[in-house]
């Protein structure tokens, strides 16, 4: 026997020991520690603004921190930056490339980044002294596409890839400082964690992982999707992340309790999910999916609690501000809509 | 590694397992499918076809959805191509009538096989050309696509036209009606894989090539990677796993608490801007204000987190350390986190700077940190990065502001004029349009869901009525998220059912509360400089009660006045987390007229869950304590006598009456409207805390309360009995006195917090 397959029935002993483990910590279920909880109703949301402007799907929305402002990107090659009150577009930047998977908008609102089938991490800045957008850097480095981009601040940037990794830039020397290793399929969504000293990732080898940015190591391993995760969320307090499958289900994964906690799954849902985002305080899990409606989840409950029809191609992506005051929804039918 | 099935295909979400599944239900005829069978469409028969209404009616049925989302779901199962519309080979839509579908053939559903290829298409429409033009002619963009498929494909084009006819010659042998489904199958496949332009495909995907899945494309793992995940693993066998339980109450807790901050379930005050239009909520909610709203200062009370990732809050908390000389840690902990942020090429500079501020020998404002830490940051220093304080920080953060600064914080005068002064966006509103006289309760504008639901809640708790009527209030009580931080803070464990038993379990309950709300007289250190004279704000914040109703039953009108008594505190808002506080709000105009002082004692004792909860107040006033000011104390007392509170309560009733409260409802109570402040208030029980904390800031000139002409629905059924109330007997006539003499001046007062709050008693 030669060391690698040593090595590979070594790690299968160890996951057969972890399994077994959360197995013994696991001494309730979320059905039972929830139901003295009040139910939370019917949740009813309308679309209070529709964003029109954008010629070709949207694959891409990320909400500013002031709650207002969101920045999208579509496959029409360009990127915009919209009052999501007024439904006035803000800025209208014309990417280099086209193939744009992801974009993100910074924590100060000074910056917005993008990428895609380019590979390529572009950083814009929305506020230079002559007034006009320009790139102020692209960060080059990834062997494969960009799915996701989150800032941590205005210098530092970290970026989920299709060359199965993650990356942690500094924008300023346009360095890749950390690389993050360890997924066995495609990187396709980040999230950071509240006090963004972790993130976790979501990747085609159907498991997500937490991530610990100073360090550059996996913290922790979380399987149980039965097919690639499309979109990942922490949950508001930090302990707890949800994540979106084609497996057409949403789980619920705690990171102390290193386990599964929840899956949010129906009869009738049989299609992949897009996007994931928990409202302000972690009760309601919105849900992107493929067939053209957003869910409701009730997240304590895994209850849907409702639902946002009204788009009429997927649902590409979907984020709640800051604030908690607004759901935005963007979906191939080239729309972004605004929801509350 | 084994082999892997989905290899020689495309990878494909698993999805679309579920849907396969869902489909070959729907096939399966003999156990209750979709009914499927010859259709007669005048005079031609349409083999093999269902209509459109069975197939909704046995999705509705199966799933147990409603006609909306089966229509939904069956339209996404056709764009995928598991069947199609039969008469229309353009619109791949449902409709829930007799239009009539056909099941695609599992060999042409999608990711059965690789997607198609150019060469299967140009075999496809070339076959049609060399078929009946009248039935398969082909349509202008097919027409395009052979044409310049014939272009591109020109080396090949004798290969396919060969297929092609190879092809027809094998269906001419089919029959007549297999021959029609094999054609309109096929015809459908294309039509899901070569849309007509501008027609959406749900197909498509992502213009990713291919997703790896698995590895299956990938580089070989090393022995490197592999003894990384070893390595992993064993790491993450040895961590300490949490309780699942213990991770669920956290969650739980947090969902909870948080409640009333979710806009998505709490409506937002005064108005939400996507639906009003009006942006005052922004105005009022921006990252830096003068003065936040009293929901935001309430937030944080709910952790040091919520404190500090708040500009305004970071601003307050800042200041207020820097009252008290020790702001050094704070100023250290956002020092350090401008490092963490800093471009790489400051990194040095800012280290340096930090350590020369904060850490050296001397350094002007040197931080207090263990001999350990600070080694490690001499260690850290020797190659700097943004890093290198975060052992200091974390030592600054987690054992000197987290524990002893913040909770010193929410404890101080600072927080509670912070709280008191608070904007309260809903009565702001009714501010206006609000004149003394009766006020309507329609609420038109959404009136603060939470408070409403606070109040009652509270009143219940407090106020042990005689009546036997009792508002559920459990509900509202879980929703005061201020109770569950206050007790958060305590370490205590917050109850999550949150009956009134579970109050007994608050700690630091007095026994013997007091609140003494003294008249303008007060002066006092705790003041906020801005605070005093200011007007309108005090006018915002005055309470203003409603009056219960019909008073023949005197322990509800002594319940009521307690409840009163005990929103008025809380419509001021002073919500603090400890148990001993000093309220201090000053009037601006103290010597002009005789100010209410009132010591109020409120106790609340739940003992068991048996045993009810007895609040009694104890009118204290005496007019004669000063002229200017009277004190009104309302003590509770387990032992008290029933007679006397009667006695009291009958001289309240009667002060009503003066008062002249009387609304077309019945008598209303009245509504203590403090104009001064408290100087020390220790409080005492936790429920009342909420409650109580306050005094109301109204113009000094109504200290009394002023009733109100309330709805019925609005009065509060006190929640238990009183068991027993202890009053003081001698303070009785005096407390009329204060009343009766304001009466007048009450009446023209009007407070509009309390009308707001009236409106949110639920009947």
């Amino acid at each position: 026997m030669n060391e690698l397959d040593s090595l590979r029935q070594e790690a299968e002993t160890l996951k057969n020991a972890i399994r077994d483990a959360r197995k013994a910590a696991c001494d309730t279920s979320l059905v039972q520690a929830t139901a003295s909880l009040e139910p939370i109703g019917r949740v009813q949301m309308r679309t209070r603004r529709t964003l029109r402007g954008h010629l070709a799907k949207i694959y891409a929305m990320h909400w500013g921190s002031d709650s207002r402002n969101l920045v999208s990107a579509s496959q029409d090659g360009k990127l915009i930056v919209w009052d999501s009150h007024t439904t006035n577009k803000v800025h209208a930047i014309p990417l280099r490339s086209s193939w744009v998977m992801t974009c993100a908008y910074a924590p100060s609102g000074s910056y917005v980044a993008c990428g895609g089938l380019d590979n390529i991490c572009s950083i814009y800045s929305l506020k230079t002294r002559e007034g006009n957008v320009r790139v102020s850097r692209e960060l080059p480095g990834h062997t494969g596409y960009l799915s996701c981009c989150r800032f941590l601040d205005d210098n530092q940037i970290v970026t989920s890839s299709g060359d199965m990794s993650c990356a942690l830039w500094d924008i300023e020397t346009g360095q890749q400082v950390t690389s993050f290793l360890g997924h066995t399929g495609d990187v396709m969504s980040l999230s950071l964690s509240p006090d963004m000293r972790t993130f976790v990732s979501g990747a085609c080898d159907a498991s997500a992982k937490l991530w610990d940015i100073r360090e550059g190591l996996c913290k922790q391993t979380f399987p149980g999707h039965e097919s690639d995760i499309n979109a990942v969320t922490f949950f508001p307090n930090g302990y707890a992340f949800a994540t979106g499958s084609d497996d057409a289900t949403c789980r619920l994964f705690d990171i102390r309790a290193d386990q599964e906690l929840a899956m949010y799954s129906h009869d009738n849902i049989i299609c992949g999910i897009t996007s994931v985002a928990f409202s302000k305080s972690g009760r309601l899990l919105l849900a992107g999916y493929d067939d053209f409606n957003c869910n409701v989840w009730d997240s304590m409950k895994t209850e849907r609690a409702g639902i946002l029809a009204g788009h009429d191609n997927r649902v590409s992506c979907l984020g709640v501000t800051e604030n908690g005051m607004a759901v935005g929804t963007g979906s191939w039918d080239s729309f972004l809509r605004i929801w509350n | 590694m084994e082999p892997d099935h989905r290899d020689h295909r495309c990878h494909r979400p698993s999805a679309f397992d579920k849907m396969e599944g869902l489909v070959r239900e729907m096939q399966d005829t003999e156990h209750g499918g979709v009914p499927v069978r010859s259709q007669k469409l005048f005079l031609t028969s349409i083999p093999a076809a269902f209509m459109g209404y069975d197939l909704i009616e046995w999705l509705m049925e199966r799933l147990g959805i409603e006609e909306s989302e089966a229509l939904n779901l069956a339209n996404q199962l056709c764009q995928y191509g598991y069947f199609f519309p039969v008469s229309d080979s353009k619109n791949l839509v449902v409709k829930d009538d007799s239009s009539l579908y056909r099941f695609q053939s599992p060999y042409y559903w999608p990711w059965q096989n690789r997607p198609p290829d150019n060469v299967e298409y140009a075999i496809y429409l070339a076959k049609r050309t060399l078929r009946n033009k009248q039935r398969h002619g082909l349509e202008d963009y097919e027409l395009e696509a052979l044409s310049n498929l014939r272009k591109n494909l020109a080396n090949k084009w004798d290969f396919i036209t060969m297929q092609a006819e190879e092809q027809v010659k094998l269906s001419k042998v089919l029959k007549k009606g297999d021959k029609i489904i094999s054609d309109s199958q096929e015809r459908a496949y294309w039509r899901v894989h070569r849309p007509p332009p501008g027609m959406v495909t749900s197909l498509e995907q992502c213009p990713v090539p291919t997703r790896s899945w698995n590895g299956s494309r990938t580089r070989k793992r090393t022995i490197e990677d592999c003894r990384r995940d070893v390595e992993l693993l064993k790491n993450s066998l040895s961590r300490t796993r949490v309780k699942v339980s213990q991770a669920l109450e956290g969650m739980v807790q947090h969902v909870e608490t948080y409640a009333e901050y979710d806009p998505l379930i709490t409506p937002t005050q005064p108005s939400n801007p996507w639906v009003s239009e009006d942006t005052t909520y922004w105005q009022l909610n921006s990252a830096l204000v003068e003065i936040p709203t009293e929901k935001r200062v309430r937030r944080w009370a709910l952790s040091m987190e919520e404190l500090v990732s708040d500009p305004t809050g970071l601003q307050e908390f800042t200041n207020y350390l820097r009252k008290e000389y020790s702001h050094e840690n704070i100023r250290f902990w956002m020092a350090v986190n401008d490092l963490r942020r800093s471009a790489q090429s400051q990194i040095q500079r800012k280290v340096n700077e930090i350590f020369e501020e904060f850490l050296a020998p001397g350094a002007p404002c040197e931080i207090n940190i263990d001999g350990k830490t600070m080694e490690k940051v001499h260690q850290e220093m020797k190659a700097p990065s943004r890093f290198t304080f975060d052992a200091a920080q974390e030592h600054v953060y987690t054992l000197l502001l987290k524990k002893d600064c913040y909770p010193r914080f929410i404890r101080s005068e600072y927080y509670k004029n912070l709280l008191a002064t608070g904007i309260q966006p809903s009565q702001k509103k009714r501010f206006f349009g609000f004149g003394q006289t009766k006020k309507k309760t329609s609420t038109s504008s959404a009136p603060n869901q939470q408070l409403l639901q606070q109040q009652p809640s509270q009143g219940a708790t407090v106020t042990c009525g005689a009546l036997s009527k009792r508002r559920g209030s459990d509900r509202s009580l879980s929703g005061s998220a201020h109770e569950l931080a206050v007790s958060g803070v305590k370490d205590s464990k917050v109850p999550h059912s949150h009956s009134q038993s579970n109050l007994s379990d608050i700690p630091y309950r007095v026994k013997k509360p007091s609140i003494a709300i003294v008249a303008g007289a007060s002066t006092s250190e705790e003041v906020c400089p801005w605070e005093s004279g200011n007007e309108p704000r005090s006018r915002k914040n005055s309470a203003q009660l409603d009056s219960g109703s019909s008073s023949s039953d005197i322990s509800v009108a002594v319940a009521e006045v307690s409840e009163r008594v005990q929103r008025v505190c809380t419509l001021t808002q002073q919500h603090t987390v400890d148990g001993s506080r000093k309220l201090s709000t000053s009037t601006m105009d103290p010597p002009r007229r005789a100010s209410v002082s009132v010591p109020i004692t409120h106790s609340t004792t739940t003992g068991d869950s048996s045993k009810r909860k007895v609040s009694s107040f104890e009118d204290n006033s005496s007019a004669a304590t000063s002229t200017s000011s009277s004190v009104f104390v309302i003590p509770s007392d387990t032992d008290n006598k029933a007679e006397e509170c009667t006695s009291t309560s009958k001289t309240v009733v009667k002060n009503h009456g003066l008062a002249k409260a009387c609304s077309v409802t019945g008598a209303n109570a009245p509504i203590i409207s403090v104009s001064s402040v408290a100087d020390d208030l220790p409080v005492d029980s936790k429920v009342e805390e909420e409650a109580e904390a306050t005094c109301s800031q109204q113009e000094p000139l109504a200290p009394l309360a002023e009733p109100d002409s309330e709805s019925p629905a609005s009065e509060l059924p006190p929640s238990e009995p009183i068991t027993e109330v202890e009053v003081d007997t001698e303070a009785k006539s005096n407390d009329v006195c204060p009343w009766e003499d304001d009466n007048p001046v009450q009446a023209k007062t009007c407070s509009i917090t309390a009308s707001a709050q009236r409106t949110l008693n639920p009947p």
